[in-house]
């Protein structure tokens, strides 16, 4: 009785479709959510050709190629993928898996685990120059935002702006600082903080003393060497001296603009005085900066849209860590879906590819935001009317074949 | 667009307006809070239609900061000044004139009117030189000059001592300000690399930038990364990635031609008149100043009416042919062995005392400023009053003319090379009230420049409470739609499961 095999075989149709509807409701608020579909088919009889009375099939798939919208969190790890792509995810026993379920937090060995289990995977870059390209799933490793180190680093470099006094007396050689004598005088006088190896800070006295017309001469003193009470004479000689040669005509520097300083126990600082003035104003220092810094402890961890995840120290330095990849596949809707919104490749997905977020294909990686469900319930709650009625006509049939059965058997004598 | 993305866009305007409210919440809570600089909460569509605060901003003038804080500086330093120089001039501040049975009287305290009161004491006792009671009254007028000088003189050390210990004050402030200033720029440093809110941390390093410009001048520059360095006015550094260390120590007492010890920053001192760095404004120069150069000055000018007295009162030799130098008469002070030159005077105004030998308390004979030979009673040398009569009065005529008589003075003291004793005294007089006088002025003029770039700052970066009310009414309509919108799509909701 092929009325009979078809109206059960819809009734089982629709009651899987009724069961992808629940899922569905069911994960309305769940994180990278995607929603299933239920796809029907007629079943066709292979011997006659006929498809009538054959019945109905079904399939269900996860429309994992869909994008949730992409809602903002206060939690700096809380990720979310714009554009195509899934997290590298790995469980606990080490396997790898796919995932848009970015609700990632440290555990208690700083690991990043999202809401499901899985912990978040990306190459560690920390202490490579330049940004890494990521190509493959070797070599990820769990991404761990604790018990990074306190972090120094020493100066190189560094720029000063000042004007010099250009109606300052001059001094006579005997008395000028790189003399280092007890009756060393200057002109004007600055310092500035430099780093050593070891993130020791250092106050180098910068000297400015002027001895001639547009000429000036200047010193750098490590201030720690300075006699009792402060100033000349120094326990050592000069870290730095030079001459400096202004223009007549504009005061602008003509040579000597750059100040080779070696910081004790640290570099050798490049100080940049290009921009030294010598006008007829007073002394004053109008920007300086230097790089290093001293050790700062972790802070906090920015991720930026490429995926690089980097440390923010105390001291305001920040040093990249990780490379986060996204990975995607062929067919990400024929990923096998494993419990936690998690996939893992098949043979009908096709193999998986990694790459840096925003390159090749891939999106962008955004920071402190989760990518909601893609259900919507009011279009569930539409199929769900269908799906009943459906369900309804397939058991009128049903009922009609059973009628028409019990007619048959009355039949009998 | 679903149903379900429409909650989650009301969701995000909730959020938004509950940032926005709070923001305005701060800025009325802080209207009268001074230096308090109004917030923006910047808004900006998110990915999926919804709004997001996306930062908190202030509404900041850093050029109108910086003026006030130069202003502040410079009122600090007038308003320093002025107040020591207030405490001087009490010494100066002379009454109204009193008319007595022998004249007219000054009453006021300064060495001018005392002096005045002791020429007038000595002519009237030249008129009648054997009335013994003219002369206890020159001896008591000569007292009254060197009570005020003595006074005087222990006011310019009062006052050199009270800014010693204001400038110990100020160099603590300073530091502790300093060390404040290092936490809230870290913070903004850290803030900034992080993303965080640095708004209160913005607003504190203002605050504390503006009490440290009370204490010094400062100017200030600002790195790429956020941070601040601080320089004084003079250009020494005070804060670059660390705070630097001012060192003073404190002299409690300052005699007179003592200086006190300079303020010093990594070695390099920024007080003092040899400093090549010296600075220029705020309480620790104003403070300096008077420590350093009012006050000495005066404590000079002071040394040379005295050592002017000592030398105009002195006696001579009257022998024939004078062999003994001169002697201190009327005027003299302990361990005196002659008569000082005017460079060698320093700290005589407070030990310059009448010669005990006239004062009958001590013993002495009020009839030697008659006859001569204060100095050395008895000495033949130095009796003018040879013959002994009790009408001589060659003596004291001479003595009441010297205080009109030309002398030399020391010019480094401010007041000329050359005048009468009289008219330095009344020039020294009118040197202080001057010096006074403009301190005043400019005190009262910069605390009214305070006042305006205060005022303006508040105009330019201030709460207004009109806008905020304005925009308080806009959140409140804003919310109150997105409430509408949120019943509406859950009636919808309903609908749509009532239906199923």
């Amino acid at each position: 009785m092929s009325i009979l095999d078809a109206s059960v075989s819809g009734m089982l149709a629709n009651s899987n479709w009724l069961s992808g509807i629940s899922q569905n409701v069911a994960n309305a608020n769940t994180t990278g959510y995607k929603n299933v579909e239920t796809q029907f088919s007629a079943l066709v009889d292979a011997s006659s050709g006929v498809s009538a009375g054959a019945g109905v099939k079904t399939t269900m798939r996860s429309l994992n190629g869909l994008q949730g919208q992409v809602e903002g969190t206060s939690s700096s790890t809380d990720l979310a993928v714009q554009g195509a792509g899934f997290f590298v995810v790995s469980d606990a026993g080490g396997n790898i898996y796919f995932t848009r379920n970015g609700s990632f937090v440290p555990d208690a060995s700083g690991n990043l685990v999202n809401a499901a289990g899985y912990y978040l995977m990306g190459a560690n870059v920390l202490g490579s120059a330049g940004p890494v390209s990521l190509n493959s799933l070797s070599g990820l490793q769990k991404v761990n935002v604790q018990g990074a180190a306190a972090s120094a680093s020493p100066s190189t470099t560094a720029s000063m702006v000042a004007n010099l006094a250009s109606s300052a007396s001059v001094i006579t050689a005997a008395n000028l600082p790189s003399t280092n004598s007890a009756g060393a005088t200057y002109t004007d006088e600055t310092t500035m903080v430099a780093y050593d190896n070891l993130g020791g800070a250092h106050t180098i006295n910068l000297y400015f003393a002027k001895t001639g017309a547009n000429t000036w001469e200047v010193d750098a003193y490590d201030s720690g060497a300075a006699a009792a009470g402060g100033g000349f004479p120094y326990s050592t000689g000069p870290l730095a001296t030079q001459n400096l040669t202004f223009s007549a005509t504009n005061g602008a520097l003509v040579s000597g603009g750059s100040l080779a300083i070696p910081v004790p126990g640290g570099q050798t600082v490049a100080l940049n005085l290009s921009q030294t003035t010598q006008l007829a104003a007073n002394f004053g220092v109008s920007s300086a900066s230097i790089n290093g810094n001293a050790p700062g402890n972790l802070t906090g961890v920015a991720i930026a849209k490429d995926g690089t995840l980097s440390f923010q120290y105390g001291n305001g330095s920040a040093a990249n860590a990780y490379e986060i990849p996204l990975a995607n596949v062929p067919s990400p809707d024929n990923l096998t879906s494993v419990v936690g919104d998690a996939y893992a490749a098949n043979y009908q997905s096709g193999a998986a590819h990694v790459g840096n977020a925003g390159a090749g294909g891939l999106g962008t990686i955004v920071s402190s935001s989760l990518e909601t469900s893609t259900v919507d319930l009011a279009t569930e709650l539409t199929n769900m009317i269908s799906a009943q009625s459906a369900y309804e006509a397939n058991s009128k049939v049903f009922q009609t074949g059973a009628k028409i059965l019990d007619v048959l058997n009355g039949l009998q004598p | 667009m679903t149903l379900s993305s429409a909650l989650t866009i009301i969701n995000s305007s909730f959020a938004a307006t509950a940032a926005q409210s709070s923001t305005i919440a701060s800025n009325i809570a802080n209207v009268n809070t001074p230096g308090y600089v109004r917030q923006i909460a910047n808004q900006a569509t998110n990915g999926y239609g919804g709004a997001d605060v996306v930062s908190i901003a202030r509404q900041a003038n850093v050029a109108l900061l910086d003026q006030l804080n130069v202003s502040t500086s410079e009122s600090a330093s007038q308003s320093a000044i002025a107040k020591g120089l207030a405490a001087l001039a009490q010494t100066v501040n002379d009454s109204a004139t009193a008319s007595t049975a022998t004249g007219v009287l000054q009453n006021g305290p300064s060495p001018s009117a005392m002096l005045a009161n002791l020429q007038s004491a000595l002519t009237t006792y030249a008129a009648n030189p054997g009335n013994a009671s003219l002369g206890q009254a020159a001896v008591t007028a000569a007292q009254s000059v060197t009570a005020s000088l003595n006074g005087g003189a222990a006011a310019v050390q009062e006052v050199r001592s009270q800014a010693d210990a204001q400038m110990a004050a100020c160099v603590g402030s300073i530091n502790s300000l300093l060390a404040q200033f290092s936490g809230a720029n870290a913070q903004i440093v850290a803030g900034l690399a992080t993303g965080a809110n640095v708004v209160p941390a913005q607003n504190a390093r203002d605050s504390i930038l503006t009490q440290l410009s009370q204490q010094v001048g400062v100017s200030t520059t600002t790195n790429s990364d956020g941070s601040m360095s601080i320089y004084t006015d003079s250009g020494v550094t005070l804060f670059q990635e660390t705070a630097r260390t001012l060192a003073f120590s404190p002299t409690p007492v300052l005699t007179a031609g003592a200086s006190g010890s300079a303020v010093t920053v990594d070695g390099i001192p920024i007080t003092g008149a040899g400093a090549p760095m010296q600075i220029a404004s705020g309480a620790l120069a104003g403070f300096a100043q008077l420590r350093d150069t009012i006050a000495p000055q005066y404590q000079a000018q002071l040394d040379q009416i005295a050592g002017g007295l000592v030398s105009a009162f002195a006696e001579t030799d009257q022998s024939a042919r004078p062999t003994q130098p001169g002697r201190p008469g009327l005027f003299t002070f302990p361990g005196a062995t002659g008569v000082p030159v005017n460079t060698a005077v320093t700290g005589l105004a407070g030990q310059i005392e009448v010669n005990a030998n006239v004062d009958p308390s001590q013993g002495g004979s009020v009839t030697l400023q008659r006859d001569g030979g204060i100095s050395s009673p008895g000495n033949p040398a130095y009796t003018y009053n040879a013959s002994g009569g009790a009408g001589y009065s060659a003596r004291l005529t001479e003595l009441a003319s010297q205080i009109d008589a030309a002398q030399p003075f020391n010019p480094a003291a401010g007041l000329g090379a050359s005048a009468s004793l009289s008219g330095y005294a009344n020039a020294s007089v009118s040197w202080l009230q001057g010096q006074n006088q403009q301190a005043n002025d400019a005190s009262t003029f910069q605390s009214s420049v305070v006042a305006q770039a205060s005022a303006a700052l508040s105009n330019a970066s201030g709460v207004n409470l009109d806008a905020e009310m304005t925009n308080m009414l806009n959140i409140e309509n804003s919310y109150t739609t997105s409430a509408k919108l949120l019943t509406t799509v859950n009636s919808m909701f309903s609908a749509l499961i009532n239906a199923a």
